[in-house]
């Protein structure tokens, strides 16, 4: 599809959405454009980074993705120091954190996607992508569903920086708690790697500028699955096959509320849309259809996309919700994700390579 | 010009997201447009009351 048609589809949709749900959600949907665009635009994939660092000790991908924490945080800690309204990314250090990091960082390398690369290259066409999306809100429902059982394991409460320390210490320490990364990435990788590519800082930089924007806008940090999951539980709800009332997650107010709304009204639901919006925008210059799968490889493909969906709700979010907004606002919770994510990637690199992606 | 897999899966993918979106927008319970959450939260005063997945309830 030529882009002009895109652009008049997509304003008719912002004017919908401005007309008959909120303004706030129509400019909401202008920041999911905005961030597709700048996912596909940049192939700032997350997944990429992160398998190019151990498999090639090529550090440009990872070196993007902490310019992006890095960004992202020196604009939304301050903001989350001034604005007692806006809530940071906070979920609970435990046992489920650890379990669902570990094994969305090991399906995400089989599904080559994270949540927001899952996303923008099911925008862009990408076969595989398309199919997991809904296998990935299946999977991320489920979780949800599960997630009083997981916590009863062993949990804490959520740690914010920014509410213990305050937000210049916060700031101070996730800065320094990112150049010590870079300083064992530099350790890892050796002398004479090349550490800067320019597509992953543009990427960077617009990425943290939407990402401090929709902490703006909407008061909480983006975030990826908490739509997917909602998405699948008003299907199972509406044709009577799930009764959230005397579910852990889904009977709380909020959560049971959401559920009777129309998800346009939901924050995390609208960027999503949108994020798929944008990286169509770009497919129309940018055609990537991927390489052909064999039969086996779809099968694999669509059981990790379901398993990242539901790892992702026992990790309290993806590579998004828990590592770039977890991190960028304070979160303990980040921080366990990420090398946690990183172990169960060195498994799904070789599974990966097993199975000839 | 013959129609490739991969294009027909495309078709097919936004047919059914545009189809999920308009069935839940018709079953969901009607937008009270007199009760907007306010166009920026910064600064608004009002308590954020959207889902997010790092929440745990």
């Amino acid at each position: 599809m030529k882009r002009s048609p895109l652009a008049v589809l997509l304003s008719i949709f912002f004017i919908f959405l401005a007309l008959n749900v909120s303004i706030r959600q129509a400019v909401l949907f202008l920041v999911g454009i905005g961030m597709g665009a700048a996912l596909a635009g940049a192939r700032f994939g997350f997944t990429t980074g992160w398998r190019n660092l151990l498999e090639s000790k090529d550090p440009r991908g990872v070196t993007g993705q902490i310019l992006l924490l890095g960004l992202a945080a020196i604009l939304c800690i301050p903001l989350l120091g001034a604005f007692p309204e806006l809530t940071a990314a906070l979920g609970p250090p435990s046992v489920s954190l650890i379990i669902g990091a570990f094994f969305f960082g090991m399906s995400m390398q089989i599904a080559d996607g994270c949540g927001s690369g899952t996303l923008y290259k099911a925008g862009l066409g990408v076969p595989l992508n398309m199919g997991i999306l809904p296998l990935f809100a299946l999977g991320s429902f489920l979780g949800s569903v599960h997630l009083g059982d997981w916590l009863k394991l062993g949990q804490t409460e959520p740690v914010g920086l920014v509410t213990t320390f305050g937000s210049p210490t916060a700031l101070l320490m996730t800065l320094l708690g990112l150049l010590i990364t870079a300083g064992i990435i530099r350790l890892w990788v050796g002398k004479g790697k090349t550490w800067i590519d320019k597509r992953w800082v543009w990427g960077a930089v617009a990425l943290a500028i939407l990402a401090a924007l929709n902490l703006i806008i909407a008061g909480q940090p983006w975030g990826v699955v908490y739509g997917f999951g909602l998405w699948a539980a008003k299907i199972f709800n509406s044709l009577g096959w799930f009764d959230p009332s005397g579910n852990m997650f889904w009977g709380q107010e909020g959560n049971a509320l959401r559920l009777t709304q129309s998800v346009l009204m939901d924050v995390t639901s609208i960027t999503n849309i949108g994020i798929l919006g944008g990286a169509l925008w770009i497919s129309a210059t940018a055609n990537d259809a991927g390489k052909p799968l064999t039969s086996q490889q779809w099968m694999i493909g669509l059981v990790a996309g379901f398993v990242m969906g539901y790892s992702s709700r026992l990790a309290f979010g993806c590579n998004i919700g828990a590592m770039l907004s977890g991190i960028s606002t304070g979160s303990l919770h980040g921080w366990i994700w990420v090398p946690l994510a990183l172990m169960g990637t060195t498994i799904g690199v070789r599974i990966r390579r097993r199975y000839h992606f | 010009m013959a129609m490739t897999s991969s294009s027909k899966l495309r078709i097919a993918f936004w047919v059914v997201l545009a189809a999920f979106i308009t069935w839940d927008y018709q079953v969901s319970a009607s937008i009270d447009l007199r009760n907007e959450p306010p166009l920026i939260a910064a600064g608004s005063g009002k308590p954020v009351s959207g889902g997010h997945c790092s929440m745990a309830k």
